[in-house]
């Protein structure tokens, strides 16, 4: 008699199977989500604990039988919504100066003539995405994290539609600004 | 402006339905005004994504580094200081030790006052020789995470500084706790000559929880003595 026959192993089994799934989630979305939390401005330690929030209300989630339908915009969503709730400095990762830590970052991937390259398109870039409104930072952020524009709607709470013309609108804001 | 201007960003994005693709593709194909604004839309998109990993990278790395060197820095920081301290201290102790050279040397005042001055200028000069428009930047934008170290190690300085002498001379500047016990409280009456006491050496460790009580015994003639602080 095989253990998942018991039956008391069988929500065993299935906490497991929805276990390794969170973990699987977890593997796959855990640098996009920091990633998305660190451009939004918090550092290192407030993005590690509001992805581990965010995880621990997934498997809070799975383990109630909750919809594992959307679960990657759902990741996100709380994330953002745990980043609203701890954050201070909001935006702050964009409204700083270019820190000296991104700029070491280029001079040691590239050579210096594209370094220099790089720092001014950086600049150029930093400049424009202040003019960003804060609804296209964040689509654009999301989009950079690999999710859909329906994704992002659910995240933001915004229409799929709004969500294309918001991102049509800063990319070009960018571009303009940029002069890449 | 055509009327696909406003989808290239959705149709970059992969966001368009099957038919609107083919026909933005089929315009893309004769219209190279869109190409163009296609192009910059990629590069400004590539920009960002890039600029999202390194700020991303950058703030790993600095939350990876490893503690030692936050606590060199502020060792470095406590040196500089002691330092700082002595150079302050000392020239201050030697005038007021040496005052009557101080009235030969005043005619050579003008005389000192210029390397000074000199001294002064240079400073600006280095800052100058750097003034070209990417140059002029670097000491700004590398000035401020510098500043922000400093700031960090001096507040790790400025909280060690009270806490370590005060954790190094906790354990001396405590008074010692002395217990005088009489003898007939322990013994039964006859047991121990009278005039003796006990002193008990308690030990209390750092939750407050008593460690060690050992008994010393003392003779009559030697009890003020030991009660003495």
């Amino acid at each position: 008699m095989s253990g998942e026959t018991l039956p008391l192993a069988l929500p065993l089994s299935r906490l497991a199977t929805r276990t390794r799934e969170a973990t699987n989630l977890y593997r796959e979305l855990r640098k996009p989500l920091l990633r998305y939390l660190v451009c939004l401005g918090l550092n290192a330690d407030e993005a590690q604990d509001a992805v581990q929030d965010a995880f621990l209300s997934l498997q809070r989630h799975l383990a109630a039988g909750g919809s594992q339908e959307n679960i990657r915009s759902w990741l996100f969503r709380v994330a953002h919504n745990g980043a609203r709730n701890r954050q201070t400095s909001y935006q702050r990762r964009f409204g700083a100066p270019l820190d000296a830590e991104v700029e070491s970052s280029l001079v040691n991937q590239i050579t210096p003539e594209h370094a220099v390259l790089e720092k001014e398109k950086f600049r150029r870039l930093r400049n424009a995405v202040r003019l960003l409104t804060e609804s296209e930072r964040e689509c654009l952020l999301l989009r950079a994290g690999g999710l859909r524009y329906r994704e992002i709607g659910e995240v933001l709470g915004m229409a799929t539609s709004t969500v294309g013309d918001t991102v049509e609108r800063a990319i070009k804001k960018l571009a303009e600004k940029c002069h890449v | 402006m055509c009327e696909f201007c406003g989808k290239l960003v959705a149709w970059l994005d992969r966001e368009l339905g099957e038919n609107d693709a083919a026909a933005m593709e089929r315009h893309l194909a004769g219209c190279a005004e869109c190409r163009e604004r296609l192009a910059a839309y990629e590069q400004a998109s590539t920009v960002f994504d890039a600029y999202c990993e390194a700020a991303f990278a950058a703030e790993a790395r600095r939350a990876s580094k490893p503690r030692w060197v936050v606590a060199a820095c502020a060792a470095g920081a406590i040196a500089a200081a002691a330092a700082l301290a002595l150079i302050l201290i000392l020239p201050r102790a030697r005038v007021a030790e040496t005052p009557r050279p101080a009235a030969p040397q005043a005619p050579q005042a003008g005389g000192t006052a210029a390397p000074q001055v000199a001294a002064h200028t240079e400073v600006p000069r280095t800052v100058r020789s750097t003034d070209t428009a990417l140059e002029a930047t670097r000491p700004s934008a590398l000035a401020a995470p510098t500043r922000r170290l400093q700031h960090n190690a001096s507040n790790l300085a400025a909280s060690a500084a009270p806490t370590s002498p005060a954790r190094a001379s906790a354990i001396p500047s405590e008074p010692p706790i002395e217990i005088a016990i009489p003898a007939d409280a322990m013994f039964p009456p006859g047991a121990v000559p009278p005039g003796m006491t006990f002193t008990a050496d308690l030990t209390i460790s750092a939750e407050g929880s008593p460690e060690r009580l050992r008994l010393h015994p003392r003779l009559a003639g030697f009890e003020r003595r030991a009660n003495q602080p």
